[in-house]
């Protein structure tokens, strides 16, 4: 009995360990969240009132500049995303509508991905194995509707300063610039590695530092390809010119909210080593808890801090609520 | 202590001044050296053995314009400048490239060419010029070589293939089949065929093998292997197939014969014919693990770039290398395709 007992023991010991060393070691993969252990907001955690109210003196005229491109069928999608929208109109058909006042009304149904347009890729969107960001075991924390944290509930405003950098120009400037013959505005070509120095370049340009709490946008004019949908989507699909790692981590430094671009996935592709991928979203939002936002309309901003020579705006984007969703398409508008 | 107090104050201070000037000296020097280092630029000439549209390379399915491409993308985070050449296949452009980089004066010179008689004029150009050469697949006089490892890929992906029979198939009649250009006699065609079958024979010394020789003709793939199949109608055949376009020429020949279930298959090269991305789905992908074709020995032609650009940069900056650096050949299968080759594919 008392061998039996030492023996059951003794697997039960043997079955824990094999499944403590089966389970990542999410500690050894990701840092923590500066925000401490039961943080699962991220980067936002920086809009603090002040930062907002600092921002809200970027409204000088009022002047609204959108930066989102209009969701619609043929607009390029990443892999196999789909969007697609479903008209209910019932209550036009005759006799259908409701009381003497006739009142009719439409719903729409949307069946989409959430990673289409101009979105916003939250906290829960990248990992690396099964570790997300703050550390995050995710596989414990996933039904199959969605995710039981790093939801974006839990995100908090981007009520701060929008900063454009354009490297069109800066590339321009320094004689660096290759384009791309299917852009109709200059772009630069797919697979161009912008670097920490050409970012810091561009806001020189505009004579701008940084701040906490700010949101980078970088203008490629790779997004020419976007408007020009279904045309160029093979070609924008194909690659992208973008940030490499030591931008990214250059950004990271800076503590800022998000880093968005005109781009599918603001990263440069092809990656910079050919083994990794899309590593740059992993250093930003798994292990810095800072968000990408994709495919975001950027020449009208870029026109407008080119012709008043200031390139920082309000920026106004607001994300649904949705819980335990990994991110959503925004509309985001740039305010002056 | 000691040294000090044995000194008059005035001058042991003008000694420490003059130390301080001169460190501070020194400091500025080994700066400056520094910043020149790390501000050099080189200008490397590549010269491509061809990038003729769809001719391929090292008896693989890759293109010279995926070679190209490789130090493209390689040299943009390096201090390259690159200059290309096309051989085009052909000694004298050969000779008239190596010729117009040695006017250039460019820093080195890659040379991608099959002929040897070239390749010895081509080194002794540059050893006169004093330019530092490095040589792709084929040695070019005593530059250091990159080159596949031919007999290390074949016997990889002949091992991968008596893995499977011993596994699936230990009472059957197993034939090792190899199927390709197997008469080439360059290209490293038959050391490709020699690894094989030592891999093929490493667990069953005995293992059959046959060869069915396309002559460089995939076409012909479901014409031979139609008739092995109804000359050995009860086999368990182990198909190493010389390159991807064959191997995946073998499944469709096996499929239209009613065999899939009495074959494996690897093939040679692992380029974008038989291995896709997130959404451009192919054979060697991590949804169809069930396919007889258990993968693909990967030659890296897309990747010559980010191999031989650091090499260079080690020669140019006076280390030293070896003189042969070989491939670092794997089976991809759809286990570690996703990995070896991460898919950034949208459409």
């Amino acid at each position: 009995m008392k061998l039996a007992s030492i023996l059951a023991a003794g697997m039960l010991l043997l079955l824990s360990a094999s499944g403590a060393v089966a389970q990542t070691d999410c500690k050894k993969l990701v840092p923590p969240s500066p925000w401490g252990p039961n943080d699962q907001t991220g980067a936002t955690n920086r809009v603090t009132p002040a930062v907002t109210k600092a921002a809200a003196a970027e409204i000088q005229e009022g002047k609204v500049v959108p930066m989102s491109y209009p969701l619609v069928d043929g607009v390029p999608l990443f892999g196999t995303r789909f969007t697609k929208t479903i008209l209910t109109a019932t209550t036009l058909a005759p006799g259908a509508s409701f009381g003497e006042n006739e009142l009719t009304y439409m719903e729409d149904t949307w069946l989409s991905q959430s990673h289409v347009g101009t979105h916003l890729d939250g906290m829960g969107h990248i990992g690396r194995k099964d570790c997300y960001f703050n550390q995050t075991p995710m596989g414990k924390f996933i039904t199959q509707n969605n995710m039981t944290k790093l939801g974006l509930e839990h995100l908090k405003s981007f009520a701060t300063r929008g900063v454009l950098i354009d490297v069109v120009k800066v590339l321009q400037q320094s004689g660096k610039f290759k384009g791309n013959s299917a852009c109709k505005k200059p772009c630069v070509d797919k697979g161009t590695v912008l670097t920490s120095a050409d970012l810091q370049a561009g806001l020189k340009m505009y004579n701008v530092t940084l701040r906490e709490g700010d949101i980078v946008i970088i203008h490629t004019g790779w997004g020419d390809l976007f408007e020009q949908f279904p045309a160029q989507n093979a070609t924008y699909n194909s690659g992208e010119p973008g940030i490499g790692k030591d931008a990214a981590k250059w950004l990271a430094d800076q503590k800022v909210v998000a880093v968005g671009s005109d781009t599918w996935a603001v990263e440069v592709i092809p990656g910079e080593d050919p083994k990794e991928a899309f590593i740059v979203h992993n250093m930003l939002i798994t292990d810095a808890g800072i968000h990408i936002i994709e495919n975001v309309r950027t020449d009208l901003m870029a026109a407008e801090a080119a012709r008043t020579n200031r390139a920082t705006f309000f920026f106004n984007m607001t994300v649904p609520r949705a819980v335990g969703m990994t991110g959503n398409f925004v509309g985001i508008d740039g305010i002056r | 202590m000691a040294v000090s107090s044995a000194v008059p104050p005035a001058r042991a201070r003008t000694r420490r001044r003059a130390a301080l000037v001169l460190a501070l000296v020194a400091v500025l020097i080994v700066g400056s050296l520094g910043a020149g280092a790390d501000e050099r630029r080189y200008t490397i000439a590549f010269a491509n053995l061809t990038e003729e549209p769809g001719a391929t390379l090292g008896a693989t399915g890759f293109t010279g314009r995926e070679v190209r491409e490789s130090f493209v993308l390689a040299a943009r985070r390096l201090p390259v400048d690159l200059v290309f050449y096309d051989n085009r296949r052909d000694s004298r452009t050969a000779l008239d490239n190596a010729g117009d980089a040695v006017r250039r004066r460019v820093d080195l010179f890659i040379e991608y060419f099959h002929e040897p008689g070239a390749n010895e004029a081509v080194a002794r150009a540059f050893r006169e010029a004093r330019i530092p050469v490095l040589a792709i697949n084929y040695p070019v006089g005593d530059a250091p070589l990159y080159a596949a490892d031919n007999v290390t890929a074949g016997r990889i992906g002949g091992e991968a293939l008596a893995e499977f029979g011993a596994r699936a198939w230990q009472a059957a009649d197993v034939i090792g089949v190899v199927v390709g250009a197997v008469s080439n006699r360059h290209d490293g065609v038959p050391e490709r065929v020699q690894g094989l079958v030592d891999g093929l024979r490493r667990r069953q010394p005995s293992t059959r093998i046959v060869s069915l020789d396309t002559q460089g003709n995939p076409a012909t793939v479901a014409t031979l292997i139609g008739k092995l199949l109804a000359a050995q109608p009860k086999a368990k055949l182990l198909v190493a197939a010389l390159d991807d376009t064959t191997a995946l020429a073998a499944k469709s020949a096996l499929e239209a014969g009613g065999r899939l279930a009495d074959a494996a298959i690897v093939g040679f090269g692992c380029d974008r014919s038989i291995h896709g991305g997130a959404n451009d789905r192919k054979e060697i992908d991590p949804s169809n693990r069930g396919s007889i074709v258990l993968g693909s020995v990967a030659f890296y032609l897309d990747r010559y770039g980010y191999d031989v650009l650091p090499l260079a940069l080690r020669v140019l900056r006076g280390e030293r290398v070896p003189s042969r650096t070989m491939t670092a050949h794997k089976l991809i299968t759809a286990a570690n395709v996703f990995r070896e080759y991460p898919p950034y594919d949208m459409q």
